[in-house]
């Protein structure tokens, strides 16, 4: 067996069908959901502990930074989750095909978009 | 020298990784469907919604598998990029900690509404 294998990562022009672009935001969107777990349970103390801590929460989410965050975290739990639930339907031995494959991956990638505007709204 | 990579534990968590998405995929849609019944979100009705016992009960279950299925997830990710085992198992520990933290205060934050 050849001992160099060819080696080509340049993520500029490396072309990825689009599943790949989905595995990666998939992972890239669960480490940002991870990490930002402890931030989440602050927001949801505040938010329950007093009217004022509520309103306190609502104020910082209308902002437009606020705005900004909350649609950032919105898109990433659902393309998380959408892109979750096409990987259970592989696990299942459902949309295993290419083309299913392709199709599924787009779906989520758009869904996930429009879902969060939708939310934003 | 013991093994420490966790090459025996990755079927089991591979398993937990699916069953807690099956919760969470469970419960969000639930409690999205059981918030916007309650009609306009103020405090009084916000406050309202983790009072009963079976709220409490479904979100800390929520709680369990989303911690779980972050760990597990981050684990993933480690492998990949920590090679160094004197790095990656500290980095795991620091997160079961603080993981097994936001657990008892999310248990907290539940069980000090009435």
């Amino acid at each position: 067996m050849q001992k160099t294998r060819p080696f080509y990562l340049n993520l500029i022009q490396i072309r990825l069908p689009v599943g790949g672009f989905v595995s990666i935001l998939h992972r890239a969107s669960g480490a940002v959901l991870s990490l930002v777990v402890p931030v989440l349970l602050y927001v949801f103390m505040v938010s329950l502990q007093s009217p004022d801590g509520f309103d306190r929460i609502r104020t910082l989410a209308g902002g437009l930074f606020g705005k900004l965050v909350v649609f950032g975290l919105v898109w990433a739990l659902l393309h998380h989750f959408l892109a979750g639930l096409r990987h259970l339907g592989f696990d299942l031995g459902w949309g295993e095909e290419k083309i299913r494959a392709r199709q599924t991956a787009w779906a989520t990638l758009v869904v996930a978009i429009l879902l969060s505007l939708a939310v934003m709204l | 020298m013991r093994n420490v990579s966790g090459s025996h534990s990755g079927l089991n968590l591979w398993l937990v990784q699916r069953a807690s998405a099956l919760v969470m995929a469970l419960y969000l849609p639930l409690f999205a469907i059981y918030a916007l019944s309650a009609g306009a979100l103020d405090y009084a009705a916000w406050h309202a919604l983790f009072v009963p016992l079976a709220a409490k009960v479904a979100t800390l279950l929520f709680v369990v598998a989303l911690l779980f299925h972050a760990w597990i997830g981050l684990r993933e990710i480690f492998i990949d990029y920590l090679h160094p085992m004197a790095i990656r198992l500290p980095v795991l520990f620091l997160f079961a900690v603080l993981y097994l933290g936001c657990l008892v205060w999310a248990a907290d934050i539940l069980w000090v509404l009435a």
